[in-house]
């Protein structure tokens, strides 16, 4: 099977994944006890605008039916009215999801170099300094919660050092960039404010290393075993005998296949990191999606709820194509089509 | 080579580090923006907003006819004065001349009629209060309009305190008429005053991100009075995160805290070089609300020992200190509360006898009791870990349940899902003794948030009725002061304590002036164009 | 006769019981060989007893439960309490041993409501690889698959109506995929092997080959991710706890208690530190126990 047909195959069965996930999603929050309308309008409101509102809302129809116009109405643009904020949700999604996606992005960055870095590292040599001291941060960061992990930050770099922002995106006497992509660091350097770039950098810092901390050992760990072992295998050791720089095999012959492995579990990785930022937005009062997603959960918002998991389910199976098509490339053996588990 | 870029992308590194660690503090605007924060979320539409900190948004981005007088009945604001006819429907209002609009447009009478059928039309927010009061509305000319009432209206001046003035041309610009809700309205400019204002107040919306923050500007043609030093910017951030908090102020990037903090953070606060607490007796009450239709809270003896048990001390002094005894169902702070009512203390014999007369004596452990409470201010907690452990001494069961706001708002829609226990907060909506025994007590609020004793009980919702068609204050006030005697013998709510607004603020260089007596109308008391900001002071201080 | 084949049967007996201790003794040695795996293996042993037997440990049992002492609030660690105390009176540290049993009632309820039905359906699904069946169970895993789990789990926990109960059914909505998708990697690569197929031939029934025939050769594997799990629920109960959507008070449950020592930071650090570094010590714990137990047990990746 060629590339081509293998991505095509991926982003069909994608499709029906996320079918699967907005039914599972849309039974859960239409079971539930409560007027969703109430909820939205209060108790003072009267009786007819709650009977036009819920009209409105396909909520006096059939759950069947009710699913199919949400389905219709999200192909319009239109994924219902949140409680919260009290307009259309895609708005929502818009204007905090750029935040997040920031946040993501940085510590995804932070994860993979960092990772393998410091896996590739501790594989140099067994049971040295540098590898136990790398064994023992993937352990800290396996095992310490990210919500633990950012009070820590919060507590030492914000309160008793004071070195460091522990709000928000970017501080307040800083003339904040037009908006283009919604990110605050690529859209100050599109418009060439570095001082606002460097302050969003700043901002970025904390929370995205509380985020990346547990993908980064896991990389560590991952990159450092296979790494150990194929330094072991034949191949490699025939390089060495024939006098090859040992800095020429790791960057040349070692690097690439050990990196299978790793990259194969950067989309589960990803996949907590995006989970945890529901966490993490919360304690840095980051105005990002995942908070506004926090938010709406707490609140039962819903419509919010529903667009909140479906958003993630997209960001995340779409991370996985990119994974799956990263890992054919670096590993021709991989028989693309066949499903790896 | 290798080597060498090696080199070069370690010192990078390094350097950036240094860079992102050390900052760019310098580079520093100019900056006059008070900085303040609050709960959230924050609705800035004058039809939709009611809560504590819409209301402060809205008491900043819009006027209404007359103000809150702490020393009396109300003072003239957009109105210069009105006349009050002799059988008390109609009143005719007489307004200022030279009002501008953020647009800069006049305001007019027609702004005002506007600004009514827009509430109604919405009805949402503060709509209720003046549902099937009011007739007509008559513009006489461009500064005289008159209302006319459906019948006497007793607090009919206080409750236009929530008729926030919208500018009539500015709203129907920007009418979206894709929506068809409100018919010819379209959407009744819903979706512009989400984000924007079409006010007079002394500032106006720079840019809101809903959900997060609120920036606003001073409007320079205000009409009324300022402080010399009044912000130039005035943001509400959402937030009420301790640490962030705590952090921040010490760094004078903020320069008012929100009330919910704990009286540890307070403490702590304080503690802060130049930090000072403020505050004030906001009018509002923690009631534990009573579910009187669940058993075994129906009986009216298990209420009562719940009210013996409460241990009053410890709510004011551990756990909110700084608030006040309540003395019975109005704050004692609201015109026509009633001074000698009867006071429970806490008193195990008491509550014994009481449980001994009630039906269900002896069967109490098969009725566990479900206390309620919202994770929004933290120190509820410990209150309800009080009422918990004092409870069983007596033998009465609370199970603790922490319950989301909007949960909350859901489980008071009904009768059978309302908790037994549930800790709230409550303030009037407008200052006088009618509005929270209304919103408190009146069968019609069954179902709200407000009321989740579900009382039902005919006679005080005639009295009420009749308390607030009482035009003259005194007959009003009695009437009142008997209500307040019969709820308490009923005991649908144990009255915790008056609450207390307070706020940790930089008194080294914030002037805010406090009046002596608060103004029992939420929002009111934090008017940012009586607070003054000395931005030299704080440059150095930073 | 009969007596010889109780002899044989004795003696077999015995001789597989010898051969197990020496295995076993094997296993040992190569697992106490790693300094961290016994580390943890005392750790998770550790947290076990103390949750057991925590009215006989904790200074004040009592304060588990529903029990204010508003003489003794926020005191900070000291002789009379070596952790302090929290906003209401009671001793953190006896809040903090009752709070491992929630951690652990926590993993042992999601693992054991999650793992037996992931496992059936990941031997179901790899033994009729390539069929239909194997396609229905490994799509419908998928869905579950395609959100993090901690995410879904807020939402149904949120929905729901928030309590410990409702969180553990969440939380094992969402992990009895990762089992399936284990199992059916074993499963689907042992299908093919000489014993498998000389069960079928000899006519074996299906369950017999499914439990008997496969599940045993994967037993090692799945034994090894539930001691690795144990660490990754307990994270993701405490997570839920921290936004509110976990145990609801007096239970001392060790998020809770970061969530609500967090508001008193930093000057009552005490509330926030030692249940934070209780999580990190009972999942540390079982984290080093499974790392252990894959070098033992071979297992490849899990």
């Amino acid at each position: 099977m060629n590339l081509k047909k293998f991505i095509g195959y991926r982003l069909i069965y994608s499709i029906f994944v996320l079918l699967g996930l907005s039914i599972l999603i849309f039974t859960i929050a239409r079971v539930v006890p409560g007027d969703p309308v109430r909820l939205a309008l209060g108790a003072r409101a009267s009786q007819e605008v709650v009977e036009s509102v819920r009209a409105q809302m396909y909520l006096d129809q059939p759950i069947v039916l009710q699913y199919l116009y949400w389905v219709r109405d999200i192909f319009q643009g239109n994924f219902g009215i949140s409680l919260f904020t009290r307009r259309n949700v895609l708005i929502d999604i818009q204007q905090f999801l750029p935040a997040t996606m920031e946040l993501a992005l940085v510590s995804g960055v932070i994860m993979a170099v960092f990772g393998i870095l410091l896996g590739t590292l501790a594989a140099q040599k067994k049971n040295s300094l540098m590898d136990n001291l790398v064994r023992l941060v993937a352990y800290v960061g396996v095992v310490t919660p990210s919500f633990v992990l950012a009070i820590f930050f919060v507590l030492i770099f914000g309160y008793v050092f004071n070195i460091m922002p522990t709000a928000g995106r970017l501080s307040s006497y800083i003339q904040a960039p037009p908006w283009i992509t919604g990110m605050i660091t690529v859209d100050s350097l599109l418009t060439g404010n570095f001082a606002a770039f460097f302050n969003a950098l700043r901002h970025l810092l904390l929370p995205a290393i509380s985020l990346a901390m547990a993908g980064l050992s896991q990389q560590a760990r991952i990159t450092r075993s296979t790494m150990s072992d194929n330094l072991q295998k034949d191949y490699i050791q025939a390089h060495r005998t024939y006098g090859i720089p040992r800095r020429r095999i790791m960057s040349k012959y070692l690097l690439k296949p050990s990196l299978i492995p790793t990259v194969s579990i950067l989309g589960l990785d990803f996949a907590a990191l995006l989970a945890n930022a529901f966490l993490v937005e919360l304690i840095f009062n980051w105005p990002g999606f995942s908070r506004y997603g926090i938010n709406a959960i707490l609140r039962k918002d819903l419509n919010a709820i529903i667009a909140v998991v479906m958003v993630m389910g997209i960001i995340f199976v779409t991370v996985n194509i990119i994974v799956d098509i990263v890992v054919a490339y670096l590993d021709p053996r991989i028989r693309m089509g066949r499903e790896r588990s | 080579m290798i080597m060498f870029s090696k080199k070069f992308i370690g010192l990078l590194l390094v350097f950036s580090l240094l860079m992102l660690i050390v900052g760019s503090p310098a580079i520093m605007a100019e900056d006059s923006r008070l900085r303040a924060t609050f709960s959230w979320p924050t609705e800035i539409d004058p039809a939709v907003g009611s809560d504590y900190s819409s209301s402060t948004a809205l008491t900043n981005l819009y006027d209404t006819l007359v103000y809150p007088d702490p020393d009396g009945p109300m003072k003239p604001h957009l109105a210069r004065n009105w006349e009050i006819s002799d059988d008390n429907l109609s009143y005719i209002f007489y307004l200022e001349e030279d009002v501008k609009f953020h647009d800069g447009s006049k305001f007019t009478a027609q702004d005002v009629k506007f600004s009514f059928e827009r509430l109604m039309a919405v009805g949402e927010g503060f709509a209720y209060i003046f549902e099937g009061r009011i007739d007509e509305i008559n513009v006489i000319d461009d500064y005289t309009i008159e209302f006319t009432l459906e019948e006497p209206f007793g607090p009919f001046l206080s409750t236009l305190t929530r008729l926030y003035i919208v500018s009539k041309n500015q709203v129907m610009d920007n009418i979206n008429h894709d929506a068809d809700t409100y018919g010819e309205y379209g959407d009744y400019g819903r979706d512009w005053l989400m984000v924007n204002d079409a006010g007079t107040g002394a500032y106006q919306v720079v840019e809101f991100d809903v959900g997060h923050r609120l920036l606003m500007e001073r409007f320079d043609e205000y009409f009324a009075e300022m402080h010399p030093q009044a912000p130039g910017e005035f943001e509400m951030i959402g937030t009420t995160e301790a640490v962030t908090i705590r952090t921040e102020m010490n760094r004078r990037d903020l320069d008012i805290s929100d009330m919910w903090q704990t009286s540890q953070a307070f403490a702590s606060l304080k503690e802060i070089e130049g930090i000072e607490l403020v505050g004030w007796p906001d009018g509002g009450q923690l009631y534990l609300m009573l579910n009187t239709t669940a058993p075994p809270l129906d009986c009216v003896h298990v209420r009562r020992a719940l009210a013996y048990v409460f241990d009053y001390d410890v709510a004011i002094n551990q756990i909110f200190p700084g608030s006040q005894r309540a003395r019975g169902p109005v704050a004692q702070v609201i015109p026509g509360w009633n001074p000698d009512l009867y006071r429970f203390e806490k008193n195990y014999e008491r509550a014994q006898e009481e449980l001994q007369q009630s039906e269900y004596h002896g069967q109490f452990s098969d009725y566990p009791i479900e206390y309620a409470w919202t994770d929004e201010v933290p120190d509820l907690e410990r209150l309800a870990l009080m009422l918990q452990a004092e409870a069983s001494v007596v033998g009465l069961n609370l199970e603790i349940v922490r319950t989301p706001w909007m949960s909350m708002i859901d489980q008071a829609a009904q009768p059978e899902t309302t908790p037994h226990i549930a800790s709230v907060f409550v303030n009037p909506h407008y200052p006088e003794a009618g509005s929270i025994l209304e919103s408190k007590y009146h069968s019609s609020t069954t179902g709200t948030w407000e009321q989740m004793e579900w009382l039902q009980n005919e006679e005080i919702d005639n009295m009420i009725e009749d308390a607030l068609k009482t035009v003259d204050l005194e007959a009003r006030v009695d009437i009142y002061q008997e209500i307040q005697e019969i709820i308490v013998e009923l005991s649908p709510s144990i009255f915790a304590l008056d609450n207390f607004e307070q706020h940790a603020y930089q008194a080294e260089y914030i002037d805010w002036p406090q009046p002596d007596n608060p103004i029992p109308a939420i929002g009111y008391n934090f008017d940012v164009r009586f607070i003054g900001l000395d931005t030299e002071l704080r440059a150095e201080m930073r | 006769m009969n007596s010889k084949k109780t002899e044989i049967s004795a003696d077999y007996k015995k001789k597989n019981w010898l051969r197990r201790k020496e295995t076993l003794q094997r296993a040992w040695y190569k697992f106490s060989a790693n300094i961290l795996s016994v580390v943890g293996l005392i750790i998770v042993i550790a947290v076990i007893l103390l949750a057991v037997f925590a009215p006989w440990v904790a200074p004040h049992p009592d304060h588990a439960g529903a029990v204010v002492d508003f003489t003794a609030t926020m005191q900070s660690p000291g002789a009379g309490n070596l952790m302090g105390t929290d906003g209401v009176g009671r001793d953190l540290l006896s809040r903090i041993i009752f709070g491992f049993r929630f951690s652990l009632m926590m993993g042992l309820v999601v693992i054991g409501l999650a793992a037996p039905p992931g496992i059936i359906l990941g031997l179901i699904a790899g033994y009729y690889q390539g069929t239909k069946i194997d396609t229905a169970i490994m799509r419908f895993a998928d869905i579950f698959l395609a959100v993090p789990p901690l995410i879904l789990a807020m939402s149904i926990t949120s929905v729901l109506s928030p309590n410990i109960f409702n969180a553990m059914l969440a939380v094992t909505l969402m992990w009895w995929p990762w089992y399936t998708r284990l199992v059916y990697g074993l499963a689907s690569s042992l299908q093919n092997e000489y014993f498998v197929q000389s069960a079928e031939v000899m006519g074996a029934s299906t369950p017999h080959i499914l439990f008997k025939e496969i599940l045993p050769n994967c037993i090692s594997a799945i034994f090894t991710k539930i001691t690795l799990d144990m660490g990754f629920v307990i994270i993701i109960g405490a997570s839920l706890s921290f936004v509110g959507l976990g145990a609801q008070p007096p239970t001392p449950d060790l998020g809770t208690m970061v969530a609500d020592g967090a508001k008193y930071m930093p000057d009552q650090w005490w509330l926030t530190i030692f249940p934070a570094l209780a999580i990190v010590f009972v999942v540390l714990g079982f984290n080093l126990l499974g790392d252990g137990l894959r070098d033992v047990l071979a297992v490849e990746e899990v």
